[in-house]
């Protein structure tokens, strides 16, 4: 047979390319609902590691439905919200937000020309306190994410999970590997009225003579992964620039009239003990 | 300016080579005279500057979520993005086999000193590298991928000349005997690639 | 066994080692070998693909058309890493051994040992001899991947298989093995052990 004939390698290439994408349209269809599930069950425990509720390995030795039963009980609040801090709507169920919702928010966010609609982000409130938010952004493969708790001050950060879709194992790949640097978050304060609301910069924060960070929103960044610490950065602080009127907003109201101004039940922009009181 | 910094950044700070060590194989393979080099250099060129933007296109229009609601606003909640690795790579592979061929007629003597290493273009981490980069980034318009896609085939051209004049050079050296050719090649590069981070620190 | 089978099996593993002596690979050989486990999770990768994809093109070879080659290799190489990911995605047994795999994906796919093999060895042999030859070359990289991540983690985090073994010595880990051109420099002193003990690939 002459394989070199142009009819014959036309119609060999369409039957080809096409066998291949009906298996893989086939495969990827059928198969659709098994990963989501998985994929969703693995959200939730990103989302448990982040509010305190163990460790990632302990979570993941719970089955999927032990996962979804966990995050039914703990749950005490989740919600959408628009860039102005407002509720929008209800998260009815376990709804959860996986990397693909995150990565459509986040051209919502940026806005551009693959923006589909108005930003709707979601918020997270647990049992304990805790409210739980996501970040997402790239890394230097692929796209990185991660759910980041702050406690019931909402400046304070409770926990972090990041997870990457192929980030380089032993560097880029420390943001999820690596216990440490996400136990480096713990602790550490959001500057939610400032663009640069937290920094991943080699070296970290200044220390004092006993080693205590100077500066609360700043941390260390990983030896060897510049792309994927610079991109980590960048996705925290855009998501939580979106988040800013939000937490600012719940803020607990001051006992005292904050900057001045003479409506106590106004929010204050900011700790309390940054604005003394101008009365006195 | 946003498409001179574009530019200057995908050549020096993000050089495919020595920033992301991306298509070393013919990189170190082809790289033993200049002449050589150059004609690769200039294959992954228009290898790339050809791919990158075809592919910015079907992933904009065809691949990634949403991207079909310009045929209907129904088909708004199409995600096709799981068969954008096979869709680049055929793009990539038949862009690659046309080259193979203009090649093969106009300059067999090239054909011949490139050997395995033309169709190998099409598995050269570079080339895909820069389609998924191009995903990654976001690009604005056809334009930004556009000149990425030169950029970075440029930064690649520059990495295989330089290294094929050292080595044009280190042929008159005193090398070990064992540690001649591959393995002396191998030890320039990683003392280029260290020099090459000092570009990482510059934002542009 | 007859020989020639033997041969085909010993000689990529390390006379014709695919990295040291093919030059192919190289890519993922760096990114890869930061740790030893993921040089191992990729080894394995590379030797099931390789023989998998080497088997099913030596089956199909003969009615590949020249022209097109490079496309048909590609798809069908691209085609099973995919459908194997998307499975084991689906269970929720194999859905972590998943999420350790896909980081690899892409540079499963464009290793160039998988095409490589294909095109000079696939394409012209029967499909059992295809295979071993496939099995043989993944082996012979892995062989090679795991040699440079023992020292990369060793050296560059104390660990091995993330246990600690030198921090608990006061060792400081030296951040430069960790970056990819230590790699090369270490491949370049392989490649120099093995070409001092083999004197017949020492070039000239």
């Amino acid at each position: 047979m002459n394989t070199n004939n142009n009819v014959y390698t036309v119609v060999y290439t369409t039957i080809i390319v096409v066998v291949v994408a009906a298996i893989l349209a086939f495969v990827s269809q059928s198969l659709k609902a098994k990963q989501d599930a998985n994929e969703k069950a693995e959200t939730i425990s990103q989302m448990l590691t982040s509010a305190g509720y163990g460790t990632k390995a302990e979570l993941d030795r719970l089955g999927n439905s032990a996962k979804l039963d966990k995050y039914a009980e703990e749950i005490e609040e989740a919600f959408v919200i628009n860039l102005n801090g407002e509720r929008v709507s209800e998260l009815e169920g376990i709804t959860v937000y996986g990397p693909k919702d995150l990565k459509r928010q986040n051209y919502n966010i940026k806005g551009g020309a693959n923006k589909t609609g108005e930003p709707e982000i979601p918020v997270f409130i647990f049992k304990n306190g805790r409210t739980v938010v996501p970040i997402y952004g790239a890394g230097l493969w692929g796209p990185i994410w991660g759910y980041i708790s702050f406690n019931s001050d909402l400046s304070t950060i409770g926990g972090a999970y990041f997870d990457h879709e192929s980030e380089t194992a032993g560097l880029g790949a420390k943001i999820k590997d690596d216990p440490s640097f996400q136990a480096e978050f713990v602790g550490e304060k959001a500057d939610f009225s400032s663009a640069n609301v937290f920094d991943i910069v080699k070296g970290g924060s200044p220390k004092d003579g006993e080693g205590v960070s100077l500066i609360d929103n700043k941390i260390d960044a990983i030896t060897g992964a510049t792309m994927t610490s610079q991109g980590l950065d960048a996705a925290i602080d855009t998501w939580l620039a979106a988040y800013a009127k939000y937490f600012l907003g719940e803020k607990p109201a001051c006992d005292k009239p904050c900057c001045g101004g003479e409506d106590k039940d106004e929010p204050c922009d900011g700790n309390c003990e940054n604005h003394k009181e101008v009365e006195d | 300016m946003e498409y001179l910094s574009l530019f200057v950044k995908s050549i020096f700070v993000d050089n495919m080579i020595f920033a992301y060590f991306l298509g070393m194989c013919s990189f170190l393979a082809v790289s033993k005279n200049v002449k050589t080099a150059a004609g690769l250099g200039l294959a992954v060129i228009f290898v790339l500057l050809v791919t990158l933007p075809i592919n910015y296109l079907l992933n904009t229009y065809v691949l990634q979520p949403g991207a079909l609601k310009w045929i209907s606003p129904e088909m708004a909640g199409v995600d096709l993005s799981f068969l954008s690795f096979i869709v680049f790579i055929a793009v990539i592979a038949a862009i690659v086999q046309i080259v193979e061929m203009v090649v093969e007629k106009f300059s067999p003597e090239l054909y011949s000193s490139l050997g395995i290493f033309l169709p190998l273009i099409a598995v050269n981490c570079a080339i895909l590298g820069g389609s998924l980069f191009m995903q990654q980034k976001d690009f604005l318009n056809i334009g930004e991928a556009t000149v990425y896609s030169l950029g970075s085939g440029l930064g690649w051209f520059l990495a295989i000349v330089s290294l094929a004049a050292i080595r044009e050079k280190m042929s008159y050296s005193n090398v070990p005997a064992a540690l001649k050719g591959l393995g002396i090649t191998f030890i320039t590069v990683g003392l280029m690639g260290i020099a090459f981070m000092t570009f990482m620190g510059i934002s542009l | 066994m007859d020989a020639k089978l033997k041969e085909t099996i010993l000689n990529p593993i390390f006379k014709g080692n695919p990295i040291t002596v093919l030059v192919l690979g190289i890519c993922s050989s760096l990114a890869v070998t930061v740790t030893l486990k993921g040089a191992l999770v990729m080894a394995l990768s590379v030797i099931v693909v390789c023989g998998i994809s080497s088997l099913i093109l030596s089956l199909l070879r003969k009615t590949i058309p020249g022209r097109v080659r490079i496309i048909v290799q590609l798809v069908v190489v691209a085609m099973m890493v995919i459908l194997v990911d998307q499975i084991l995605k689906s269970f929720e047994a194999t859905y972590a051994i998943d999420k350790q795999l896909s980081v690899y994906i892409g540079l499963i796919i464009t290793n160039c040992i998988v095409m490589g093999r294909i095109e000079a060895f696939a394409l012209g042999n029967k499909p059992w001899p295809s295979f071993l030859d496939g099995i043989a070359n993944g082996a012979g990289y892995g062989l090679i991947l795991i040699i440079v991540a023992f020292f990369r983690e060793l050296l560059g985090s104390g660990t091995l298989f993330g246990f600690d073994i030198l921090n608990r010595f006061g060792y400081v880990p030296n951040n430069l093995v960790i970056l990819p051109p230590f790699a090369l420099i270490l491949l370049g002193c392989i490649v120099w052990v093995q070409r001092s003990i083999q004197k017949d690939l020492q070039e000239k």
